[in-house]
């Protein structure tokens, strides 16, 4: 199974965290706001090249700034 | 014994609208997270006793992630566990995310009741929650309520003294995730609902086109109304009540006060062409409450109704991600939107709101670009004024100035300054509709803090000024100044008087510059001067203590800099 970072999933697809690169404290992090390993989230959009990625995780919408989206690994295709 | 009630609950859920209810005392809420930064106590009576009650900064963990979850935290253990209870306030569109901070507090031991807010916005959603299930699983009452309706608070309080500490082993982050799915599965059933229009609208604003043509909408829309309405009032009701009712009165007073001594000059000034004009007498009885008035306060009223709107909607944290990128030059990022759209209400509040941003760094630059290039309403109305019927092209020409130098000393601020900026992470609110009278509420709350402030102050100012003029004490300052006012500036040595009184308030200012007969040029180039100069005493002592002394200094030197350079470029690059 390919994995690919949420930069490079593509807009309105679903997919499955399989890892959160970078330190403990950005996983705690994503992880309080419903980001963590094994859940599943949609990307909704991307905006500009190195603009933030809109996720939906359970209900939440979240944004996250291109260096975080670069951190968080999926389940490619 | 509860001697102390504490509020508690992830960002943007309702918790001040919660403390309103139980305290009777007003908060500003918004919907986006980060709006409680200051810590709020009130006080509930409760058994013939009044309560502290604190409104805690929103936090989604008990490991505190980021500086305001660390004083959320810190607040939460400085009173012993049996003197307290502790109100965790939940979304009940989003049970799955909230329940992670609820079980952190159960775990820990605190004495919890569970308020499940927005109960109303869940139902429109389709999300049902069953609260009796959810509260033997738990064990510890739940309550579910819609603050903004009052619904639910009367139980709310009835049950505060039920809470009591429980135990409960400490869980890892993942056992946590999987109990809270277990508990899902038992008490919430959604509703299999089709993507509503508000669902689209909410998709629609996140995305890079339509998103970015719904921004371009929306402030084009908004720049409109807040002048429109603003013109109506000026229009309709200000100044028919100033000429009509208010002019008379003082030009009988005027007639049986033949002197024109020392307290004519004080209170009504120099009359224009035998009478009284509200633009151009300079009186404490006339210019002064014509400028905030009759200038200023209705641009405040239109202004903060269509922000306090926006922010109520939840639109402001889609607006930042759209500009998150441009910030970024800028050594921000999106989340500084929300500062830089309180600065053009007021820069206070503004700079006051920086404090959501995590670095020392990020918040100078935002502090520093505020005070310089983002115009207050005081402002922006005068400049209106005073430029407006020579056409909009002026206008405009100001915001341009001021726009390419905010970007221009962003990005240099960036180059030079050490550090990097932090990265965003933001949770998108859904939009909500605020019922009408929280939103005149709010309005209201933010009108009358305006008056507040403003109304004893260009009072004073206008009196001291006059003061000062009558006695000829500016003179002394203009002709020192006058070789860099006249020969760099293009501006006639009368002009420092209103360069000066902009460090008191920048309205006053603008205004003392219309009756010096300046040229369109000279008006520009003036009102110019006063944006970028030196900020106004409030913005002032607010930097020096949300900075400090260093940074207010080093903030400071680069305004004075930047406007000698502005000034003289501008001077000798107009040629009309």
């Amino acid at each position: 199974m390919k994995r690919i970072s949420l930069i490079n999933l593509k807009a309105n697809r679903k997919s499955k965290v399989v890892e959160i690169l970078g330190g403990g404290q950005l996983q705690d992090k994503l992880m309080n706001m419903g980001i963590y390993k094994g859940k599943e989230v949609t990307k909704l959009s991307h905006l500009g090249l190195r603009g933030p990625v809109v996720v939906k995780a359970g209900r939440s919408i979240l944004a996250l700034g291109h260096t975080i989206a670069l951190k968080v690994m999926v389940e490619g295709e | 014994m509860i001697k102390k009630i504490y509020l508690i609950g992830n960002p943007n859920v309702g918790k001040s609208v919660v403390f309103s209810r139980l305290t009777g005392v007003r908060v500003m809420s918004s919907n986006y997270p980060g709006t409680t930064v200051e810590i709020t106590k009130g006080y509930f009576p409760m058994e013939g006793e009044k309560i502290e009650v604190i409104d805690l900064p929103g936090t989604y963990s008990l490991e505190p992630t980021s500086r305001a979850e660390e004083v959320a935290v810190s607040l939460l253990k400085e009173q012993s566990k049996d003197e307290m209870a502790v109100i965790n306030i939940l979304d009940s569109t989003n049970l799955e995310r909230n329940l992670v901070l609820t079980l952190q507090l159960i775990e820990t031991g605190f004495p919890v009741i569970i308020c499940l807010n927005m109960c109303d916005d869940a139902g429109h959603r389709g999300i049902h929650i069953d609260v009796e299930k959810l509260e033997k699983i738990l064990s510890v009452p739940v309550i579910s309520t819609c603050a903004v309706t009052g619904a639910g608070i009367k139980l709310l309080i009835e049950r505060i003294k039920e809470s009591k500490p429980i135990t409960k082993n400490k869980l890892q982050h993942e056992e946590r995730w999987k109990e809270i799915g277990q508990v899902i599965e038992q008490v919430q059933h959604l509703e299999h609902r089709h993507h509503t229009f508000r669902e689209m609208l909410e998709d629609a604003s996140v995305r890079p086109f339509t998103g970015l043509a719904i921004a371009a909408g929306v402030i084009y829309a908004s720049y409109n109304i807040v002048r429109f309405v603003g013109e109506f009032i000026i229009s309709k009701v200000t100044d028919p009540i100033f000429i009509k009712l208010y002019q008379p009165i003082l030009e009988k007073l005027t007639i049986h006060w033949q002197e024109k001594g020392f307290w004519f000059h004080l209170f009504i000034g120099d009359l224009i062409g035998g009478k009284i004009d509200f633009k151009q007498s300079l009186g404490v009885l006339t210019t002064a409450p014509y400028i905030e008035f009759g200038m200023v306060l209705p641009y405040v009223i239109s202004f903060y109704f269509i922000l306090s709107l926006l922010e109520d909607i939840g639109y402001l944290p889609r607006l930042a991600i759209l500009l998150d990128n441009l910030l970024h030059q800028l050594g921000l990022h999106g989340f500084a939107v929300i500062p830089v759209l309180l600065g053009f209400g007021c820069n206070v509040p503004g700079i006051l709101a920086t404090r959501a941003l995590e670095s020392k760094r990020e918040r100078f630059i935002a502090a520093t670009l505020i005070s310089i290039g983002v115009p207050c309403v005081p402002l922006q109305a005068m400049i209106f004024g005073l430029l407006g019927k020579f056409g909009g092209f002026y206008v405009a020409g100001v915001y341009l100035v001021l726009f390419s130098l905010v970007l221009l000393l962003g990005i240099i601020l960036n180059r030079l300054m050490p550090g990097y900026s932090p990265e965003f992470l933001l949770e998108i609110p859904p939009y909500r509709f605020p019922p009408l009278v929280t939103l005149l509420q709010k309005l209201y709350f933010r009108v009358k803090g305006f008056l507040i402030e403003a109304v004893p102050v260009v009072m004073i100012g206008v009196l001291f000024i006059n003061i000062l003029i009558y006695f000829k004490l500016f003179d002394i300052v203009t002709s020192i100044t006058a070789p860099i006012i006249h020969n760099l500036f293009g501006l006639p040595k009368e002009a420092v008087v209103a360069l000066v009184i902009g460090f008191i308030r920048k309205d006053v200012a603008v205004g003392l510059l219309m009756p010096l007969g300046l040229t369109v040029k000279q008006l520009f180039i003036a009102s110019t001067l006063l944006a970028i100069s030196f900020p106004c005493i409030a913005t002032f002592v607010i930097i020096w203590k949300e900075l400090g002394f260093k940074d207010l200094m080093k903030s400071t030197a680069i305004m004075i800099g930047i406007s000698i350079i502005v000034g003289t470029l501008l001077n000798f690059t107009i040629l009309r």
